[in-house]
């Protein structure tokens, strides 16, 4: 048996409720299709309600002098006979229907309860979202201590702007601007990339505008610890490079939990391999190098100790995918850090090829930004000037650097078979590993170094 | 090639079509006998007969309104309003009914409404006129505006060619003063719906129609002289429906736009491009966009009073220096 | 020899008027009688909230629109409004299209876009009307030209209330017909109420007729709710205007028995002046009367083409009742010719309004 509802009709576009002024019909009556059962009284017209369909009356939920909603269920019909009989029931609580508009004359559609839709056709795409670049600071005009509408432009410049920087990991703030209001413009962002300018770290969201450093904005120190020129002084304007490499620093010993640990490693097994195959190198168009063990050593390493491999993102810490070796080289204008991107996946040839063919096309200012990008773990050399040990500076946003000290023939005691304690010159170096304390403990880097000396000190002669 | 008005053009293309097409014919006042308050029919009645060119009572809702009974049947009317000023007696018949007529009861409407519009020719404010934005909300409706005498031929023969109902938008300033070479043979049509970079540009683009078209090329040639920048135009000749693709596509080229058009400011097609680009091309923004328009007044006669209302191409450099320095 | 009982002949029923044949006059029964059942079905429909909208009656005044549209041929071509769908019928508009339409159904001649009797049909020859009233005359006045311009000995028929013989529209699309000499006739039905504005309210004119002259053309008053006067006066314009003679200004009296529509309660009408239209001048009414009097269709006939048309409404609701309407999305079809189709914004993708 079917339920029909019996509902209080609209009639007249503006009209939103209606009184059952009378019930024609009994509870229980037979009704036929179309037979007035009840009238109605608005505010434009009173009628009678025909029944929507044949059966019995068997349920009625608005009484004689009730105003209810437009649209409200006001009665039952059951469409067999013998239909149980429920008791009138007091009117419900009205449902808010939106009442469809009839029209007069220029009609506005009612909304019609459409039956389910077939999935359309694919839209229109959605405006391409500008990428994610760091909150906005309020643009309060100035005053207050928030950022003035200039200093977000001057940090932000404009959409385009921000969508190269991001492209390019480069940070707006340390770019000098020509646009208005100091702003950064597409030309200044473009000729900045094209130098081959390093990427700089895009400012930690929570971070406030920069160190004191970067020019434009003024640095709260004293007056007296500030460099001013003397008489016989020379005084030169920083280079693009410097700058950057001058902030870059500051901001890393200002970021990193800096802590560095020290190894000494018995290179001469090494040099013995060297010894046996640089021909066989050279003929492959390649130089074997002690470096070359070096960095093929700390990426194979660096799989089993992840944390070793990561960056800091507020309180996450990202586990980098890649193994993406950066090595420092030290040209003439300045310093440089190219990258062997997915050392872990080369052989120490390729290893090799790679570092002469960067090396070769970072001193001929041919390498594309891409190379000098997203390294996530850095070696530096200081050895190679006659340095025993240095105390490296981290690369952000990396987590760990590796220092190579000088490497040459010391006194070492052995212990030979016998038992007795000899000196005997072996090839050794000290390497130093800076680690940033926030993710990595020492015994991370201590464990993760060990791996790495002994692959150097027993590096098995078939990889080479 | 001979040269041609703005004007000749626009009649070439009309006589072609008629004679093209038996289907096509003319309604409005004075088109006939007269040959029409600017001449744009001259000749017709002569050549096309009274069945062809139909002079009408003063009763622009009329002529609208029987255009679509014509279109309906399968006619392929041409109504002039003898200045576009007065297309507003007619904004019921075109909105009400001839923009519905297809979606709501499947009745074919393919009729054209053109007229001359715009000022810079000391008409007062009812000979004047840029109604393009009354219509621009309107769906069911096409708007075109050409610029040059090429366009101002191929449009009105893609116009009447259209199944669509047609608002054609020439401009009187334009119709003597601009000249143009044009093919004797063939076939010229301008697409609907398709715009035309005028001028191409590396360092910005001004997106415009109809006369401003020539103030904006008139700037850019100044600019490029005396500021060395090189500016694109980017001539919308349709604005109803509009060439997003290539107003996106000048956006992202030079990444620092502009908007000129004739028609006051408030409401203006410059607020709708403006509102595309910035849902579309948000991230390829180097400075925001900016307009030029007149100002919000009814037009004035006076030279001096007109003159200050109107955007000069003073104006359309002095944004364009501002633009580009941003 | 013997007197015989003088033979009375039986009665002769009168000659049909106006050149039509019973089955003609059968046909006219027919459609005044369907006009009326299904409007009141559709009342029902409303009351009952299947149809969406408004509901227009035309009750008391089918003969007028029954009448006049049953002078065109096939091939001339009317526009109908709100209280014309006797026209419409006859023109040949199937009663389950109108009752879709005021369901507001995909299936409905518009397909859900337009509401109660805003349709038409060009191979059918009627074209649907806007709400904006008066605007219907320019348009069929284009309609008219276009017979004219193809050397067609086609005619436009066209109705408008007392109320729109106010409008610019009206004005401009008879002007402009009249002046051309287009063959176009243009039907005013006077039922003496536009809402609640009488027609004294409406025109300073004594007449509606009177306006004809304002045109320069010819004008005739008409009894609206007599179904042959009304056939056989439009008949007359109809050709006049076939053998181009232009346009004429037909003025039928009648009267509104409803409301403005079904929401309208009339209070401002006069009760006894509705009563007594219902009691002295119903058009069927006069029309049933004139049928038993002449005895050109039977009683009987009679009963079974109600009984018929009874059956028929009863399927035709049933039908339309079960149907779907229209998808949500169908609503960016056809707003061009070319594109056919509109996209969707962006952030629509797919769901329902």
């Amino acid at each position: 048996m079917a339920r029909i509802d019996v509902i209080m009709p609209q009639m007249g576009e503006s009209i939103a409720e209606g009184t059952l002024s009378k019930w024609i019909k009994k509870l229980g009556d037979e009704v036929k299709r179309d037979e007035p059962i009840f009238e109605i009284s608005t505010d434009k017209v009173d009628a009678e309600i025909p029944a929507p369909s044949a059966g019995v009356l068997a349920e009625i939920k608005v009484q004689e002098g009730q105003t209810v909603p437009v649209q409200t269920v006001v009665a039952v019909i059951e469409t067999e006979k013998g239909a149980a009989i429920t008791p009138s029931t007091a009117a419900r609580a009205p449902a808010s229907a939106p009442p469809p508009a009839p029209p007069k004359a220029s009609p506005a559609p009612a909304p019609a309860a459409a039956p389910a839709a077939r999935p359309a056709p694919a839209s229109v795409a959605a405006p391409s979202p500008s990428p994610a670049m760091r909150p906005a600071a309020t643009a309060a005009p100035g005053g207050n201590g928030t950022e003035t509408a200039d200093e977000r432009l001057r940090r932000l410049s404009t959409p385009l702007v921000r969508k190269i920087a991001a492209e390019h990991n480069v940070d707006i703030a340390t770019i000098p601007g020509s646009g208005h209001a100091g702003r950064v413009t597409k030309k200044d962002i473009l000729g900045y990339i094209e130098s081959g300018a390093p990427a700089a770290v895009p400012l930690a969201p929570s971070a406030p505008a920069g160190p004191s450093w970067p020019p434009g904005a003024p640095a709260a120190t004293n007056p007296a610890w500030e460099a001013t020129p003397w008489e016989g002084d020379r005084v030169e304007p920083m280079s693009r490079i410097r700058q950057l490499t001058a902030e870059h620093m500051i901001f890393s010993r200002r970021t990193s939990a800096h802590v560095t640990s020290f190894y000494e490693v018995d290179f001469q097994h090494i040099a013995n391999l060297r010894a046996a195959h640089k021909a066989l190198y050279e003929q492959r168009g390649a130089r074997l190098t002690y470096l070359g063990f070096i960095v093929k050593a700390v990426a194979d390493n660096l799989r089993r100790h992840p944390v070793v491999n990561a960056a800091v993102r507020g309180t996450s810490i990202i586990y980098r995918g890649q193994i993406n070796i950066g090595i420092a080289v030290a040209l003439d204008w300045g310093l440089i850090v190219p990258v062997i991107k997915r050392a872990d996946e080369l052989s120490l040839l390729g290893i090799a090829k790679t570092m002469a063919d960067l090396a070769e096309r970072a001193r001929g200012k041919k390498l594309k930004p891409d190379e000098i990008q997203n390294g996530t773990f850095t070696i530096t050399n200081p050895g190679v000037f006659g340095s025993f040990i240095g105390v490296p500076i981290i690369n952000q946003p990396q987590v760990a650097i590796l220092g190579v000290g000088a490497i040459e023939k010391r006194p070492k005691v052995v212990t030979l078979d016998d038992g007795t304690d000899v000196i005997v010159p072996r090839v050794t170096a000290m390497l130093s590993m800076t680690y940033d304390h926030r993710i990595v403990d020492g015994a991370d880097a201590d464990r993760y170094f060990a791996d790495v000396k002994k692959m150097l000190e027993s590096y098995p002669e078939a990889a080479v | 090639m001979p040269e041609v008005t703005y004007l000749e053009a626009l009649r070439q293309g009309l006589r072609e079509e008629l004679q093209r097409d038996e289907r096509v014919f003319i309604l409005g006042e004075d088109v006939g006998v007269y040959g029409g308050a600017f001449k744009v029919t001259e000749g017709f009645l002569q050549e096309f007969g009274e069945r062809r060119v139909i002079d009408t009572p003063i009763s622009e809702a009329a002529i609208v309104g029987a255009a679509a009974g014509a279109a309906h049947m399968g006619l392929r009317p041409v109504a002039e309003m003898q200045f576009i000023d007065f297309i507003s007696c007619a904004y019921d018949m075109l909105t009400n009914y001839v923009a519905t007529a297809r979606y709501r009861a499947g009745l074919p409407t393919p009729l054209v409404v053109r007229g001359p519009s715009g000022g810079y020719v000391r008409g007062g404010p009812f000979h004047s006129q840029n109604p393009e934005a009354a219509f621009l909300h309107t769906p069911g409706l096409k708007i075109v505006c050409p610029a040059t005498a090429r366009d101002a031929k191929g449009l009105i023969k893609a116009a009447i060619r259209d199944d669509d109902p047609v608002l054609y938008f020439e401009h009187k300033f334009l119709y003597r003063r601009i000249k143009e070479n044009l093919p004797e043979d063939g076939d010229l049509l301008t697409p609907i719906g398709k715009a035309r970079v005028a001028r191409e540009g590396t360092d910005l683009s001004i997106i415009t129609y109809s006369a401003t078209v020539w103030k904006s090329l008139e700037a850019a040639e100044q600019l490029e002289k005396e500021d060395g920048l090189k500016v694109e135009v980017l001539d919308l000749r349709t604005l109803l429906p509009m060439d997003d693709e290539a107003i996106l596509a000048t956006v992202k080229k030079t990444n620092k736009v502009m908007i000129v058009h004739e028609d006051t400011r408030t409401g203006g097609v410059a607020g709708e491009i403006t509102a595309r680009i910035n849902e579309h091309a948000f991230e390829w923004l180097d400075g925001p966009v900016l307009r030029v328009t007149a100002a919000d007044v009814p037009l004035p006669y006076a030279p001096t009073l007109e003159d200050y209302v109107l955007p000069s191409t003073a104006d359309i450099v002095k944004v364009a220096r501002h633009l580009a320095a941003y | 020899m013997t007197a015989r009982a003088p033979v009375t002949a039986p009665k002769a029923a009168p000659p049909i008027p106006a050149g039509l044949t019973r089955e003609q006059l059968v046909e006219i029964y027919y459609y005044l009688w369907l006009t009326r059942s299904l409007e009141e079905r559709l009342t029902n429909l409303y009351r009952q909230s299947k149809v969406i909208g408004g509901l227009f009656r035309s009750l008391g005044q089918e003969g007028g629109s029954v009448g006049s549209a049953y002078a065109l041929r096939e091939e001339d071509f009317l526009s109908p409004l709100i209280r014309n769908l006797g026209s419409m019928l006859v023109k040949g508009a199937e009663p389950l299209a109108v009752v879709r339409q005021y369901m507001a159904k995909a299936e409905s001649p518009t397909r859900g876009r337009e509401l109660n009797i805003h349709f038409g049909d060009l191979d059918k020859g009627y074209i649907g009307q806007i709400s904006h009233l008066g605007d219907m005359v320019p348009v069929m006045a284009g309609v008219a030209l276009s017979f004219k311009l193809r050397n067609a000995k086609r005619v436009v028929l066209v109705y408008v209330g007392d109320g729109a013989t106010s409008t610019g529209t009206f004005h401009e699309g008879i002007n402009l017909a009249a002046v051309q000499k287009l063959p176009m006739v243009v039907i005013v039905e006077n039922n003496g109420w536009a809402y609640s504005t009488r027609t004294a309210q409406q025109t300073a004119v004594k007449q509606l007729v009177d306006k004809a002259k304002g045109y320069g053309i010819p004008g005739e008053r008409v009894d609206g709710n007599d179904v042959l006067a009304a056939y056989e006066a439009t008949k007359r314009a109809v050709e006049r205007a076939r053998a181009g003679g232009g346009v004429t200004l037909l003025e039928f009296l009648t009267y509104r028995r409803k409301g403005h529509a079904e929401h309208d309660a009339q209070g401002y009408q006069p009760k006894d002046e509705i009563a007594e239209w219902a009691a002295k001048n119903d058009p069927i009414d006069r029309y049933e009367k004139q049928l038993d009097e002449t005895g050109w269709v039977s009683a009987g006939e009679r009963a079974a083409i109600r009984e018929r048309i009874d059956r028929e409404l009863t399927e035709i609701v049933t039908t339309s009742e079960n149907e779907p309407f229209p998808e949500a999305e169908s609503a960016l079809d056809e707003v061009y010719a070319n594109p056919p189709r509109l996209e969707p914004l962006w952030y629509r993708n797919g769901s329902n309004a």
